[in-house]
């Protein structure tokens, strides 16, 4: 039918499989075909070859056959090679391996080789056989008196993928027990009615879809694989002596189930080690024992065990613990005692502060009710002996320095201690220990060293903590005379502790040895602090404090000092950790240097702040070395300046305010023909009488002002004063300066051109000295006056009358006509002095030639009598170098005349005053 | 006997012989416990006699020393065969007057009833050592008691395991006679001991 319509017909074919699909059996529609084996559970891994069977139903009615089979696993199609068409409506699928297989596995058909329907399917459940279980082990529980259990386990081997079961099974030989069915797991099962004495065969059962597994049977009578409960009811009671203490308890197991050894425990109160009592001495069934060599008054703690007397079995439980105490005994021992000695009041008096430890627990043996102390004067035997009570570990005493002997006994209730005895000399002067050294050992610090060579009782150990804050504590112990070495506990980490040792002997005390030591290092806890002390110009002197030795954590082995520019390298100094000073070199100068410091120990180091200086620009004594100089420099020219500008006052004098001869002042002026020259000489009578110098005339030039003059500046005055009064002619005065041009050329050769300048400048005046010596030429000395003042006509005409050197030797004639009485007298003295200065100083000359003209500050520094000479002097030389000289007789007759008298003959009274005189 | 007995026989009749003195014991103990627990349960006087019942069997026995091993092994057996019947009768018993009120009687009822069924496998192993025929139970075992008042089942409880503890004690020293190493199955032992 479905053959016949192509369209049409697939479609009906369609709906009516679908029909047959959707209908059970019974059902309004049929399945068109059905798998076998239904929902197989399969080894895994194993072959597997399923059918699917088409009803003859569907053959007539859908035209399906078993060729149009496809097959399926999940919506995966099975490759076709798989396939077997068996008949025309049984085709097969086979699988080799199962492992490929997953569910559901499904049954369809291809109508015409396009639509594909589906007709069956199945589940397939994959897994394995359950293995062998292994290794079944029990145990039988006691959970109360009478009450057993036997919990067994096994391996339950691998997985199986499926639901097995396992039963734990047990039989006697002619009766099996009902199983035992683990619940929530597989590997375990606890049977609660377990008889002993009787062999029971034990063995698990493992059961799947894929098969059974039985384990190897364990037979075994359940009394052998017991583990009882712990003892109960353990109570511990002290006995008589104080090193044994009652334990009774309960066994919850009859002796008729079985009997039991038993382990006794037991531990001091807040040890953790146990101590066991040994096993024979428990090995049989009890309710008590009584366990010895315990230490007195010591709390012990206690617990039991037990087991099947023979051993087979499992243990028990330890039962709780239960404490006891021993009684009490008498101290085993004295309790250590060690003294310190205070000497700072008076060396002579000690005060002795007797220190002593409380005896263990151990050795104390019960509650220490006093300590009796005895201090015997071994200086002096006669003493009668002290005894102390004390109920704390330490006494004080008050001794003169002196040997003593301690004897330190502990009571308690039961009776006293052997006494400890410590003999204090007056000297601890026996033999040290030496190579005392100290080595950290985890939470303790070992402390050795060498013995002396003599017989120590015991050493005495004194540790404390260093601290910069407070005093140090001491503590101490007592080590045996054999020992070398002990451990110091309560040690702190990264504390520094002072060590001392002191060994003990029969007679006496070996001096203390000491040694600073750290139980474990860490570097410092902070950096030193630096600082500049003084900074220089290439160098900076660095300070710093000492860590205090809580700082330190631990030995300072050395000082860093890191240094550097801001832009430059730091550079690195280590310093020695002694040291709290330090002078960087080699800096620059004007520099900001960044410096900080760095203290290092074993473990580590730390660096302190940094600290900021800068050099000097110049070093020290630099600005001293460079400003003293240019201020004594300064100085030096400023004196020179100034000496140089005194010497020269006049020249620098002429150029700056040159001197204007005043004509109402000029001597010239008061000189007139009809006036007598004023002749100012106080002395002049006395050397030359009036009568000898008639036909003499005398210009004395006035100076207002001789303040400025020096002696020095006036000795060529001076000496020309000597040549004057010696000179036998002199010529003076302003006629002289033009009329002895001639003679002036040959005196001063050597010095032309000076003598020309001066001439052209300032000299305004002239003095023609023509001296004779004896019978010498006499040597003209000139000095010619630059004077640009208008000569007078006086002087014009004596200029022109000393024209030639005719003119010079009648001066010298006349001059000796008029002065031949005293030629031999004053020739010599004057002829030496000019011929002195005309050779040598022509410049003093000078000098002379213009004090003589414009010395006006000569009379302040000269002393009247010297004002008196030298104007003496001056008329002398006036009167003297005027031999020769061109002189009108007119002034040699008015020459007698006395100054008094010379303004009451011509000088007007305003030239006194320093008014110019009319020209 | 003992001589033509194999060193493996020897060490198996002697573990018999051990475990089963200990499962007497450890059955004597129980029983003991379970007296005290039954005369408090079931509202009896610890001290009240109980005449001899039939179907119990007295652990009593004159000329006791003189029995053979065997004749041992086979009274024991009998008496355990009786225990076993009425202690399960006793059990049931107790179920039916109790229910499930007093568990714990009834274990203990259960486990003694274990133990004796465990010592009467202990007998027969040791009967079959001396190659002695095991004698089948009879039939169903006892004749059915006749039907006693609950009192009178209570009576009789305690007379069952009054004699049941009798009887542990008589076994274990009919074992160690068993297990002495001169003793045999079918020789008298001496006249020293008597249970």
């Amino acid at each position: 039918m479905c053959s016949m319509f192509s369209r049409w017909n697939w479609v009906a074919c369609g709906f009516y499989l679908v029909l047959n699909i959707c209908s059970p059996d019974g059902g309004l529609v049929q399945s068109c075909g059905h798998i076998i084996p239904e929902s197989p559970v399969l080894a895994l891994g194993s072959n597997f070859t399923a059918l699917c069977i088409l009803n003859e139903s569907c053959l007539d009615f859908g035209n399906i056959y078993a060729s149009q089979i496809i097959w399926k696993i999940k919506n995966k199609l099975v490759p076709k090679e798989q396939y077997r068409e068996i008949n025309r409506t049984v085709s097969s699928v086979t699988f080799n391996d199962t492992s490929s297989l997953a569910t559901p596995l499904t049954c369809n058909i291809l109508a015409d080789g396009q639509i594909e329907q589906n007709i069956y399917g199945i589940t397939v459940t994959v897994g394995l056989a359950p293995e062998k279980p292994k290794n079944l082990s029990c145990i039988v529980h006691q959970e109360s008196v009478l009450t057993y259990v036997m919990n067994c386990t096994w391996n339950p081997g691998r997985h199986t993928f499926l639901d097995t079961q396992f039963r734990l099974r047990h039989s006697w030989p002619e009766e099996i027990f009902p199983d035992c069915i683990p619940k929530d797991v597989n590997n375990s099962c606890t049977i609660t009615d377990i008889q002993f004495f009787v062999n029971t065969e034990i063995w698990v059962e493992a059961t799947n879809a894929l098969g059974k597994a039985e384990s190897d049977p364990l037979v075994v009578d359940p009394i052998d694989i017991v583990k009882p409960l712990s003892p109960q009811n353990v109570s511990v009671s002290s006995g008589v002596l104080p090193t044994v203490l009652q334990l009774c308890w309960v066994n919850w197991i009859s002796d008729a189930v079985m009997m039991l050894k038993f382990n006794i425990r037991y531990r001091i109160v807040g040890e953790t080690n146990w101590m066991e009592v040994p096993s024979e001495d428990t090995a049989s069934t009890r309710t008590s024992f009584i366990v010895q060599g315990l230490r007195p008054y010591t709390e012990y703690a206690f617990s039991i065990r037990c087991m099947k007397e023979d051993g087979v079995g499992y243990w028990s439980d330890w039962s709780e613990e239960k404490t006891g105490m021993t009684t009490e005994a008498q101290p085993s021992k004295g309790p250590p005692i060690w003294r310190i000695i205070d000497t700072s009041h008076s060396p002579a008096f000690w005060t002795v502060h007797l220190l002593w430890k409380a005896l263990k627990p151990f050795e104390a043996n019960g509650v220490i009710l006093q300590y009796e102390v005895t201090i015997r004067d071994k200086s002096s035997p006669s003493s009668p002996v002290k005894k102390y009570n004390v109920t704390s570990t330490n006494h004080t005493l008050q001794l003169r320095e002196g040997t003593y002997e301690v004897t330190l006994v502990a009571r308690n209730s039961v009776g006293s201690s052997p006494p400890s005895v410590l003999l204090i000399p007056a000297s601890n002067s026996k033999a040290p220990v030496k190579n005392l050294r100290t080595l950290p050992k985890h939470d303790k610090l070992w402390v050795g060293w060498t013995a002396p060579n003599s017989y120590v009782l015991k050493y005495v150990i004194e540790w404390c903590l260093v601290s910069s804050s407070s005093d140090c504590i001491i503590e101490w112990q007592i080590a045996l005379g054999g020992v070398q070495g002990v451990d110091l506990k309560g040690i702190k980490p990264f504390k520094c502790y002072l060590i001392t040792v002191y060994p003990l002997y029969a007679d006496g005390q070996g001096s203390g040895q000491s040694v600073k030591a750290y139980l474990k290092q860490d570097r410092p806890s902070k950096g030193p602090t630096v600082q500049t002390k003084k900074v220089g110009k290439a160098e900076a002197v660095l300070t710093w404090n000492h860590l205090t030795v809580e700082e330190q954590n631990g030995f300072i082995r050395n000082y860093t000092i890191l240094y550097k520019t801001i832009d430059g390298n730091e550079t690195v100094v280590t310093v020695d950790p002694s040291k709290t000073e330090y002078t960087l070199s080699s800096l620059t100068s004007d520099t900001l240097y960044t410096v900080r410091m760095m203290a290092s120990t074993d473990n580590g180091s730390r660096t302190g702040p940094d600290f900021t200086f800068t050099t000097q620009k110049f070093g020290k004594g630099e600005i001293e070395a460079i400003v003293v100089p240019v201020c004594l420099a300064f100085l030096l020219i400023v004196l020179l300046g100034v000496l140089f500008c005194f010497n020269k006052r006049d020249l620098i004098k002429k150029h700056i305010w040159p001197i204007v001869p005043d004509p109402s002042k000029s001597n010239i002026a008061q000189w007139s023909p009809q006036v007598p020259a004023k002749h100012n000489f106080s002395s002049k009578d006395q050397t030359y009488p009036e009568g000898s110098f008639t036909d003499v005339s005398v210009v004395e030039i006035e100076a207002d002002d001789k303040k400025s003059f020096s002696e020095q500046d006036l000795k060529p005055f001076d000496l020309l004063k000597k040549e004057k009064s010696t000179s036998e002619g002199h010529s003076s005065g302003i006629g002289g300066s033009s009329c002895m041009s001639s003679p002036r050329q040959s005196v001063s050769d050597s010095d032309e051109g000076d003598t020309t300048q001066n001439t052209s400048s300032t000299v305004q005046y002239s003095t023609v000295v023509l001296n004779g010596y004896r019978d010498q030429t006499p040597v003209q000395v000139f000095s010619r006056s630059e004077s640009t003042q208008p000569l007078l006509d006086s002087e014009e005409r004596s200029e022109d009358h000393a024209g030639g050197a005719d003119s010079t030797a009648q001066r010298q004639q006349y001059f000796r006509q008029n002065g031949g009485q005293d030629e031999t007298n004053t020739d010599r003295p004057c002829f030496e002095r000019t011929k002195q200065i005309t050779h040598a100083n022509e410049g003093d000359l000078v000098g002379f030639v213009q004090l003589q003209i414009s010395g006006q500050s000569s009379q302040p520094l000269g002393l009247g009598m010297e004002k008196n000479t030298q104007e003496a002097a001056v008329s002398n030389v006036l009167q003297t170098c005027t031999e020769g000289q061109t002189v009108r007789p007119e002034t040699v007759e008015e020459n007698p005349l006395s100054v008094d008298e010379m303004p009451k003959s011509y000088l007007p009274q305003t030239v006194r005053q320093g008014g110019y005189m009319p020209q | 006997m003992a001589a033509a007995e194999s060193p493996s026989a020897a060490l198996r009749r002697r573990d018999l012989c051990s475990r089963g003195i200990r499962l007497a014991g450890k059955m004597r103990a129980d029983v003991v416990d379970l007296l005290d627990a039954y005369v408090e349960q079931q509202g009896l006087d610890a001290s009240a006699s109980v005449a001899a019942m039939e179907g119990v069997p007295l652990a009593a026995v004159e000329r006791w020393d003189e029995q053979t091993g065997t004749q041992r092994l086979l009274e024991n057996l009998a008496a355990y065969r009786a225990f076993r019947t009425l202690l399960a009768q006793m059990l049931e018993e107790q179920r039916e007057q109790l229910g499930e009120a007093d568990a714990g009687l009834g274990r203990a009822l259960a486990a003694v009833l274990l133990q004796v069924s465990a010592f009467a496998y202990h007998l027969e192993e040791l009967l079959r050592l001396e190659s002695r025929g095991i004698p089948g139970e009879e039939g169903d075992g006892p004749p059915p008691p006749p039907r006693l008042s609950l009192f009178e089942q209570k009576l009789r409880g305690l007379g069952v395991l009054r004699e049941l503890a009798q009887w542990a004690v008589r076994s274990v020293r009919d074992l160690r006679q068993l297990g002495k190493p001169s003793s045999a199955a079918g020789t008298a032992p001496g006249l020293a001991e008597s249970p």
